[in-house]
């Protein structure tokens, strides 16, 4: 077992698959989605969407409370800009440890509640059909 | 079973169940949910490394049973119940594979595939597609600590069980 052997062909291949995988995620998370003009939060329910908020259009920061099944609740506050839930009845409480979102890379999920946050951006005009400049 | 047999995965399966209190005592690394060391993991690969995947698959599926019971609720079940049982059948292949060698790529990819299994339970349970942005993270950390646990697994196998074991190591 201490004599160093060459890799055999199946580790190279699961090894090659794996950092493969390891990077693909790592570029994910590097480089976000396209510029965006602000975003769209969307609070889903067991999959339903209850509430769509335009971020953007936030002036002054307020808070609602979500009620899931079996009354676990989930207390979201919403500011300019970013949204977040600030206080749940879940043991774990890792959807409040989350803290803050203003991009559209990671949801603030609740499991216990089912209760998922998801930003979503606007499209600006770049991201439409019409191009920046034609020349001709 | 022979009782001796019976006995020696019992301890297994009290010794990943204590591992398993340790880890969840610890304060959650990033908050993001299902990312966490997976350290109970160290027992399964060596289990598979000895024992059959029918006896591995016993101490995992009562570790995880008797661990809901002692800390989690019941939906914490599924989301064990799932990656644990993917990850061991992708584990068993890849050690298969790998004729037991290289335990912390079979590490890496049980690590992968535990997180990838409660992911998809995720999604049919909150019927979200958003949960699906977790999948980078996941597979990240899916690999890094799969990885640890791996390397954990095979030094453990080399250097600590012989003095332990008993005449269950001395067949392989």
């Amino acid at each position: 077992m201490n004599t160093r052997k060459r890799p055999t062909t199946a580790a190279v291949i699961i090894g090659a698959l794996l950092l493969l995988l390891f990077t693909a995620s790592l570029l994910t998370l590097l480089f976000p989605q396209s510029r965006t003009d602000g975003f769209t939060a969307d609070v889903f329910q067991n999959g339903e969407l209850i509430e769509s908020i335009p971020l953007d259009k936030v002036r002054e920061p307020y808070t609602f409370t979500v009620t899931g099944e079996g009354g676990c609740t989930n207390e979201i506050e919403v500011r300019p800009g970013s949204i977040g839930i600030i206080s749940a009845d879940c043991p774990d409480r890792l959807c409040v440890h989350q803290g803050f979102i203003s991009d559209s890379r990671l949801p603030v999920t609740c499991l216990p509640n089912r209760v998922v946050i998801l930003l979503r951006g606007n499209l600006t005009d770049a991201d439409s059909v019409t191009p920046d400049i034609i020349t001709y | 079973m022979k009782p001796k047999k019976l006995t020696t995965l019992a301890l297994y399966v009290t010794l990943s169940l204590a591992i398993y209190a340790a880890e969840s005592a610890l304060p959650p690394l990033v908050p993001i949910p299902g990312i966490k060391p997976g350290l109970s993991n160290i027992i399964t690969l060596i289990l598979l490394r000895h024992y059959s995947f029918r006896e591995t698959a016993l101490v995992l599926t009562a570790r995880i049973l008797l661990s809901t019971l002692l800390f989690g609720r019941l939906l914490s079940l599924f989301y064990s119940l799932a990656g644990g049982l993917f990850s061991l059948l992708a584990m068993f292949f890849t050690g298969r594979l790998l004729q037991q060698k290289a335990v912390f790529l079979t590490g890496a990819m049980g690590g992968l595939t535990h997180n990838l299994g409660q992911l998809l339970v995720a999604f049919f349970l909150t019927a979200t597609p958003g949960v699906l942005s977790y999948l980078p993270f996941l597979v990240l950390s899916g690999i890094l600590t799969g990885l640890f646990t791996g390397f954990t697994a095979a030094f453990a196998d080399k250097y600590l069980l012989p003095h332990i074991g008993g005449d269950d190591f001395s067949s392989s």
